[in-house]
C-alpha cells in the first residue's frame, strides 16, 4: 500500500480531535484564533510554525489544560472542558526538553511507572500488571536494560526515549510530542523520529508532533498543520510546503534549497 | 544513663521525637523535590501566630496553629495558581505578616508565658500525654493521606503539568501537599519550635538526596535519617543538658555535611548512575 493510500485510509477513520472555530489564549492575549481542524484516528500530524505561533498552546488545548475562549474543541467526542481524567490518560505526552528536571532523583523504571498512575486512577496502587506494561513500554523504545539507571545520567536522546516510554505506559490512543528532537545531535534526532514513526505504525497511534524542523518530518507525516496564531494551511506536506504559503508565515526568513529543502529563520515578530 | 529511659517524660519525649522525625522527613521528600522549602519555613511562623492567638484568647493553641498554617499555604497556593504572584513572594509576605501578628499577640499578653516560648524554641522534654496523643492522631491522619495519594504526590513532584496531562487531578493534589506540609509543621511545632521546625522537614530529605538516584531509596533514607537524628538529638540534649530543638537540628546538619562528603553524586563515577 502506498503512503498516499495509507493516508486516505486514515482520513476515513473516526475523528478523535475536532477544533470547531476555536479560539485560545490567556487574559488579554489571544494565542490562537478561529482554529477549525479535524484529526482522525491513526493519523500522523506534524504541527509547524514559527516561535510564538501557538504550537504549544494547541498542545495544551489537546491535553485538556486550556479551554477555548470561543468555539469548541472536542476530544474523544467530549468537550475539552469536560474532559475526565480517564480521557486525559489516553493522551501520551512528551513535553519540551527542559520542562522536566533531568536531575530529579528517579530511575528509568520509576519514570516509566509514572505513566501508569493516571491510567490507574486515584486510590489504586500499581500492581504486577502495571510493572509488566512499564517494562514492555521500555522494551518498545529499546531501553529495558537501563531500567535501574538514574534518568539524569542518560544522554539527551536516551532520556527522550524513556519519556516516550512513560507516555506509552499510559497505553494511549494519541501520542503528543512537543519538539522531541530539540537539543539532540543530528543522528539522535533521526533516531528519535524513526522510533516515533515505528511506534505510529506498529501501535497504530495517532501522533501529533510539534516541531521546527520541517525537512525532518515532511516525509514521515500524513498531514502538516501550519500555524501562526491562526491556521494558515493544513494538508499533505506537498500541499502545505509551497513557497507562497510559507512566505506568508515565515516572511523573509524563508529559503528553498535546490534540493527542495526548506530553511526558516526565526522571524516570528516580523510582519 | 539507661535509667533515663525509665522516666515517663523521657519515654514521651522519645516517642514524640520519633513520630515527628519520621513524619517531617517523609513530607520533606516532596518539599525538597517540589522546591517548596520556603513555603514550609513560612508556614511554621504562621502556625506560631496561631499558637500565640490561642494563648491570648484562652483557646487551645494547636487547632489555631493548624488554621493559621493551612490558611497561609492555601492563600499562597491560590495566588500562584492565579498567576498573580510567585510562590516565594507570596509566602514571604504572609510569613512576615503572620510573624508580625505573633509579636503583636505576645505584646497583648499581660504576663510572661513560658509555654509560648516553648513553641518558639521547642521543648520536646515537656511534651504532655495529651499533646503526645494529639501528635499521634495527626500523624496517623497524615500517614493515611500520604499512603492514599503517594503515587500522585510523587508525580506532581516530578512534573505537575505532565501529571495533569496524564489524568492526575494535579491541582487538588498540590493543595493536599500544601495542607500536609502545614499539618506536619504544626505536629512538630512543640518538639523543635517554630524557628527550627522546618530544618526537620528539609534536612533529612536533602541529606538523602545526596545519597541516591532512586525515589524509593530517597524516601527510605530520608525517614531513617529524620527519625534517627530526632531520637538521638533528644538523648544528646538530655545527657548534655542542652536545648532539644537545636540539638536535633545541629545533629541533622552534621549528617547532611557528612552526606556531602560521601555523596556518590559528587564522585567521578557515581554509583548506579554511570552513563551507559
Amino acid at each position: 500500500m502506498t503512503s498516499q493510500q495509507d493516508s486516505q485510509e486514515r482520513t476515513s477513520c473516526p475523528v478523535i480531535i475536532r477544533f470547531d472555530h476555536a479560539w485560545f489564549g490567556f487574559p488579554g492575549v489571544v494565542a490562537l484564533e478561529d482554529i477549525s481542524l479535524s484529526i482522525h484516528a491513526g493519523e500522523f500530524i506534524g504541527i509547524i510554525g514559527p516561535n510564538g505561533s501557538g504550537k504549544t498552546t494547541l498542545c495544551r488545548a489537546v491535553l485538556g489544560l486550556l479551554a477555548p475562549l470561543k468555539g469548541q474543541l472536542r476530544i474523544f467526542d467530549c468537550a475539552c472542558e469536560e474532559l475526565r481524567c480517564h480521557h486525559r490518560a489516553q493522551i501520551g505526552y512528551l513535553p519540551q526538553k527542559g520542562v522536566v528536571d533531568r536531575d530529579f532523583p528517579v530511575t528509568v523504571f520509576e519514570t516509566v511507572m509514572m505513566g501508569r498512575y493516571g491510567a490507574l486512577g486515584l486510590f489504586r496502587r500499581p500492581g504486577p500488571q502495571d510493572r509488566r506494561i512499564a517494562l514492555e513500554s521500555l522494551a518498545l523504545v529499546a531501553m529495558e536494560r537501563y531500567r535501574d539507571v538514574a534518568l539524569g545520567s542518560l544522554s539527551g536522546g536516551q532520556q527522550q526515549r524513556v519519556l516516550i516510554a512513560r507516555a506509552l505506559a499510559q497505553q494511549p490512543k494519541v501520542l503528543l510530542l512537543d519538539e522531541p528532537t530539540t537539543g539532540l545531535d543530528l543522528p539522535m534526532q533521526y533516531n528519535v523520529l524513526d522510533l516515533i514513526q515505528h511506534l505510529h505504525k506498529t501501535l497504530r497511534l495517532t501522533v501529533l508532533l510539534i516541531t521546527h524542523d520541517i525537512n525532518m518530518i515532511r516525509s514521515r507525516v500524513d498531514r502538516l498543520v501550519l500555524l501562526k496564531t491562526r491556521l494558515y494551511a493544513h494538508g499533505p506536506p506537498a500541499d502545505v510546503l509551497k513557497p507562497d504559503i510559507l512566505e506568508q508565515v515565515y516572511g523573509r526568513g524563508l529559503i528553498f534549497s535546490d534540493s527542495n529543502l526548506v530553511f526558516v529563520g526565526d522571524y516570528h515578530h516580523s510582519p | 544513663m539507661l535509667e533515663l529511659f525509665t522516666y515517663d517524660f523521657m519515654q514521651r519525649s522519645l516517642l514524640a521525637a520519633a513520630i515527628v522525625g519520621a513524619l517531617c522527613s517523609l513530607i520533606g521528600v516532596f518539599v525538597v523535590l517540589r522546591g517548596l522549602a520556603f513555603v514550609g519555613a513560612g508556614t511554621s511562623h504562621a502556625a506560631f501566630a496561631g499558637v500565640t492567638l490561642g494563648y491570648l484568647v484562652g483557646w487551645p493553641p494547636l487547632p489555631l496553629a493548624i488554621a493559621f498554617g493551612v490558611a497561609t499555604v492555601w492563600i499562597t497556593g491560590w495566588l500562584e495558581e492565579q498567576g498573580r504572584m510567585k510562590l516565594d513572594v507570596s509566602i514571604g509576605i504572609l510569613y512576615t505578616a503572620t510573624m508580625a501578628l505573633a509579636i503583636m499577640f505576645i505584646g497583648f499578653m499581660r504576663t510572661y508565658n513560658p509555654e509560648v516560648y516553648g513553641y518558639l524554641f521547642g521543648s520536646v522534654l515537656s511534651v504532655t500525654g495529651e499533646e503526645l496523643f494529639l501528635i499521634g492522631g495527626l500523624a496517623v491522619l497524615e500517614l493515611s493521606l500520604l499512603a492514599l495519594f503517594w503515587k500522585e504526590l510523587l508525580f506532581i513532584a516530578f512534573d505537575q503539568e505532565m501529571a495533569e496531562a496524564s489524568g492526575i487531578p494535579a491541582r487538588s493534589i498540590f493543595f493536599l501537599l500544601l495542607t500536609l506540609i502545614a499539618l506536619t509543621v504544626v505536629v512538630a511545632l512543640k518538639t523543635v519550635g517554630a524557628i527550627l521546625v522546618f530544618a526537620m522537614v528539609l534536612i533529612p530529605a536533602s541529606t538523602a538526596y545526596q545519597l541516591t538516584h532512586s525515589l524509593t531509596t530517597l524516601t527510605l533514607y530520608s525517614v531513617l535519617i529524620g527519625t534517627a537524628t530526632a531520637v538521638t538529638g533528644v538523648i544528646v540534649s538530655t545527657v548534655w543538658d542542652i536545648p532539644s530543638g537545636p540539638s536535633i537540628v545541629l545533629l541533622a546538619i552534621a549528617v547532611f555535611f557528612f552526606s556531602l562528603l560521601i555523596s556518590p553524586k559528587r564522585m567521578k563515577h557515581p554509583l548506579g548512575s554511570s552513563r551507559p
